[in-house]
């Protein structure tokens, strides 16, 4: 009989290769992605390390080169930048923290009162404001530019932070208000309930139920607000027309337009400094900051 | 009157600081803007009406016009696709548990939080420069490099790029909804013999549909929208050629270089109304690609 | 201590009525439970008066104030939820006093009701931590903790044990009960669950569908219920049904036989007879014959499952030691007193014999 002829293949042998055979593929196709996703990452990664790299090379070493490694390293790039515009890079980063602390302060605030006010309390008309409240994330903000500035004109605060940071005050980014109504409508509306029974004003169960339970949400608020507000281009551009009023981004516009031939350096080591501070967020609230994107899916 | 007033209460004082920005900061805005869109005003004098003027200047005379919606359109059509091709791939290369899947999402994000830093415009700048890294490493194979930033032929695909290199938001977004697809659909698609590529477009795609329908949506917005990446790269004026004419960048420099308001303002209308009219689209087409799981039929 | 009083309430959310207008006095010092299937209004009803939701017609008054619009703060009560509701971010020292500060009470009149409620529900050494290091038992402590810190007038619970699991929630039954009879306030404690109802319960109110099917104590609705809902919503396992005719000479049970019982009406009816009084092969007025098809063991006592030659189905109830099986034919007799009669819009009808 044949059977007796070949070595008795059990089912338990057949799974066995079988399961050895899919390891062996799942394995395969593993390596292959990380080879893929380790090439991508160093495309990725590369033209920021090149802008490290070039903040430390001497001028000539910065065109026509691409290593990562100076030929001397040029540490007085930074200090010659800091200073090379009429205007100290101390001021600059100074007018910049403040703007930026203020404007992460006002759309904390403000937007987690709309939040909570969406999410949580009942008033006439909330249905229709609250759609409103949609379609403004919708808006580009250059289509509300020009009134704003003529508003801001006529108030006197052309030339002056405020018309970028009372607007934050006035929860206008509709993104925050939409994160936060994402989280507070996780937490039990029981929590409410047990509150007002315990004697809350709907302030006091904001203030001493719903934001403690919703610290995740307002550190993501606040990182996206710190790094969105760091980062802001066209609003001082409009704003500031004094270069000691100057954040960070419009002082390093200035080096290309001072057509400074001799600057790159410097110019890379203020860049690298401008951005310096968003990485160290970055480094440090990743989670929380890869969660938030997962959670509103936005931006 | 005082129980309407008392149940009313609460909810708007909480949203009164919307409320106010709201008025003055969006809808009355953009309210003003369409009636400065129908005068001449250059903010020293008072707005004159001029009708419908402007439209009929844009639509008829205005070159620059048309050149900055070419550019603007061409922008998005090409970079917006790519961008998401690229964020869907990476995310089915980070799914499904590989390993050390927390660094390559953080390098993979970086991008997109530095991307509308001005430090980056201005390393885009040099990237692309003709002794740049980008023609040095075409050199390597041999290949010889345009002047990017100076030919209207090639200067787009370098902002092109730069929104492609921030694909990693759409890919974050990618990576929850590909987790949220069941694993026993790939398992029981592969008990019915059924291939990677017969996988992805029988399984992933009809079930991320709504996530690539949002992520389309999104970026479409963004893209129209993007300013400062053209503004530098082309030295705030859309050089060379116009051909980084991106129709923010036009509108800047209409209002606060020439100050002609009501123009930029009519020119802001159309942008929104280009806007609407593209999510419009998206939101209307989506009935017959995107089914949401929970819906019947 | 308080009495509460529902007149006419009702409530309709857009112009959806869920609520029928309901008229029930809560006596002071009463435990009374809310009973009826999910969706029939007892949480909406209970949180009314609670006031975590408007009171849409009708007035609710505690004591004898009318409290319609007071906020729950002010109504002198306090609330048990289904999800406890502890505040996450608050030691179990704080959730037990963070009612009792915002009164503005001073501190060691705090200190000392805290002490006492830890003291009674045996949580102190709880005491400092937070709700997610707890157990489901000991959230539940807690709650009930939080619940009486306030010395309120009137206690409402929303469905309190239906997070437990089935030992735990016995136990709970038994410490409520307890704590019941050592404060003496006035309960309402709404559950789905008619056993819980049974047990704890001085009265029962039955609801259904948004409307008060009857009010009495767990003997009343249990041997007299006015209706075929609660005839077969009180009592576990379930009550049997039989159609029959009723007529001057009795009730006839269709090819079963005929009851010697004398409705005061005449026409179609409902018969319904408790397990626990169909004796198995066991003489009754009436006895009726089939056979079994299901028998469930319990240890104490066998349900066993008959069917009927007509292809109706009977359950009765059997003790633990009694053989049994699948197949048997038996006969199950009742005595004629046993019976409830219903008319046919399900209403109660008294026989005499």
């Amino acid at each position: 009989m044949s059977a007796s002829t070949m070595p008795a293949q059990t089912t338990a042998d057949i799974a066995h290769a079988y399961r050895q055979e899919r390891a062996k593929r799942a394995k395969r196709s593993a390596v292959l992605k990380h080879i893929f996703l380790i090439l991508t990452s160093l495309v990725m990664i590369y033209p920021l390390i090149w802008m490290f790299a070039a903040s430390l090379k001497p001028d000539n070493q910065i065109f026509g080169d691409l290593g990562l490694w100076p030929s001397e390293f040029q540490w007085e790039n930074y200090s010659e930048g800091w200073n090379a515009l009429p205007v100290s890079f101390t001021t600059f980063f100074w007018n910049s923290t403040v703007v930026t602390v203020l404007s992460v302060l006002g759309n904390v605030i403000s937007c987690s009162f709309a939040a909570y006010a969406f999410a949580r309390l009942e008033f006439s008309g909330k249905t229709i404001w609250f759609a409103l409240m949609m379609m403004t994330l919708m808006i580009p903000y250059h289509v509300v530019l020009i009134p704003q500035y003529i508003l801001f004109l006529n108030l006197g605060w052309v030339d002056s932070y405020l018309p970028l940071i009372v607007p934050k005050f006035l929860a206008g980014d509709a993104f925050f208000i939409f994160l936060m109504i994402q989280f507070f409508r996780q937490l039990p509306r029981e929590l409410d309930e047990a509150a007002m029974i315990d004697g809350c004003s709907p302030f006091k169960i904001y203030w001493a139920i719903i934001m403690p339970l919703s610290l995740p949400a307002m550190a993501t608020a606040a990182i996206f607000s710190f790094i969105w507000t760091w980062e802001d281009f066209l609003g001082p551009l409009v704003y500031l027309n004094d270069m000691k009023d100057y954040t960070v981004p419009l002082a390093l516009r200035s080096f290309i337009s001072t057509d400074g031939v001799s600057q790159y350096g410097p110019m890379f080591a203020m860049s690298i400094l401008s951005i310096l501070p968003i990485l160290l967020f970055f480094i440090i609230f990743q989670r929380l900051i890869i969660r938030g994107i997962a959670m509103s899916g936005l931006k | 009157m005082q129980k309407f007033f008392r149940r009313n209460f609460a909810g708007y004082a909480f949203l009164s600081p919307w409320l106010v920005g709201f008025f003055l900061l969006a809808i009355g805005p953009i309210l003003a803007s369409l009636y400065l869109s129908f005068t001449k005003y250059n903010v020293v004098r008072p707005p004159q009406w001029l009708g419908l003027d402007h439209y009929v200047h844009m639509f008829q005379y205005d070159q620059r016009f048309w050149k900055a919606l070419q550019v603007t359109f061409q922008f998005v059509v090409i970079s917006v696709p790519l961008k998401l091709i690229f964020a869907l791939g990476v995310a089915m290369a980070l799914d499904k548990g590989i390993r050390a899947i927390g660094w390559y999402r953080a390098l993979f994000y970086l991008p997109s939080i530095l991307g509308g830093s001005i430090a980056v415009a201005i390393l885009w700048r040099q990237l692309f420069n003709y002794d740049g890294v980008i023609n040095l490493i075409l050199r390597l194979f041999g290949a010889e490099g345009p002047y990017w930033l100076a030919d209207p032929k090639y200067s787009l695909w370098t902002l092109i790029v730069l929104a492609i290199w921030q694909f990693g938001s759409p890919m974050l977004i990618f990576l929850a909804g590909l987790r949220a697809i069941p694993q026993e659909l790939y398992e029981a698609a592969e008990i019915d013999a059924a291939g990677p590529v017969k996988k992805f477009f029988a399984i992933t795609v009809p079930l991320l549909a709504p996530v690539i329908f949002f992520n389309l949506v999104l970026q479409m917005i963004e893209a129209f929208k993007s300013f400062s990446g053209a503004f530098i790269i082309s030295g705030g004026s859309g050089a060379p050629l116009d051909s980084l004419l991106f129709f923010t960048v036009y509108l800047y420099n209409e209002a606060f270089s020439f100050l002609r308001m009501g123009y930029a303002s009519a020119l802001a209308w159309v942008l929104l109304l280009i806007i609407a009219l593209f999510t419009a689209i998206a939101f209307w087409t989506s009935k017959y690609w995107v089914h949401y799981e929970n819906e019947r039929g | 201590m308080a009495s509460v009083t529902l007149s006419e309430v009702r409530k309709a959310y857009s112009s959806m009525e869920v609520i029928h207008g309901i008229n029930l006095e809560v006596q002071s010092g009463e435990f009374l439970v809310l009973v009826g299937p999910s969706g029939c209004g007892k949480s909406t009803l209970l949180r009314m008066i609670a006031g975590l939701e408007e009171i849409t017609d009708g007035t609710v008054s505690i004591g004898d104030r009318v409290v319609n619009d007071l906020p729950a703060s002010q109504r002198n009560l306090s609330m048990v939820f289904q999800s406890y509701a502890l505040y996450p971010h608050m030691s179990v020292r704080k959730n037990l006093a963070f009612g009792l500060s915002n009164l503005r009470m001073p501190k060691d009149e705090i200190e000392r009701r805290v002490a006492d409620a830890a003291r009674i529900l045996q949580i102190g050494e709880l005491m400092e931590r937070k709700p997610r290091q707890l157990s489901g038992g000991q959230k539940q402590r807690v709650a009930i903790g939080r619940a009486i810190v306030r010395e309120p007038q009137l206690f409402l619970f929303d469905e309190p044990l239906s997070n437990l699991d089935a030992e735990l929630r016995v136990q709970m039954r038994v410490e409520l009960a307890g704590l019941y009879n050592r404060l003496g306030t006035t309960m309402i404690y709404v559950t789905h669950d008619q056993t819980e109802a049974m047990t704890m319960a001085t009265r029962i109110a039955v609801l259904n569908k948004g409307n008060l099917e009857q009010v009495g104590t767990p003997f009343e609705l249990y041997n007299n219920p006015r209706n075929l809902f609660v005839a077969s919503f009180i009592g576990s396992p379930k009550m049997n049904l039989l159609k029959g005719n009723a007529s001057g000479l009795g009730v006839d049970l269709g090819g079963l036989g005929t009851l010697s019982a004398r409705p005061g009406t005449s026409g179609p009816v409902t018969v319904g007879i408790r397990p626990e009084h169909l004796g198995l092969n066991q003489p009754g007025d009436l006895a009726v014959e089939g056979t079994i098809t299901l028998v469930e063991y319990l240890g104490s006592e066998l349900f066993v499952y008959v069917a009927l030659a007509d292809g109706q189905s009977l359950l009765a109830q059997a003790p633990g030691n009694a053989q049994f099986k699948r197949g048997d034919t038996v006969s199950l007799g009742f005595k004629a007193g046993d019976a409830h009669f219903f008319d046919a819009e399900g209403l109660r009808i008294e026989a005499s014999a």
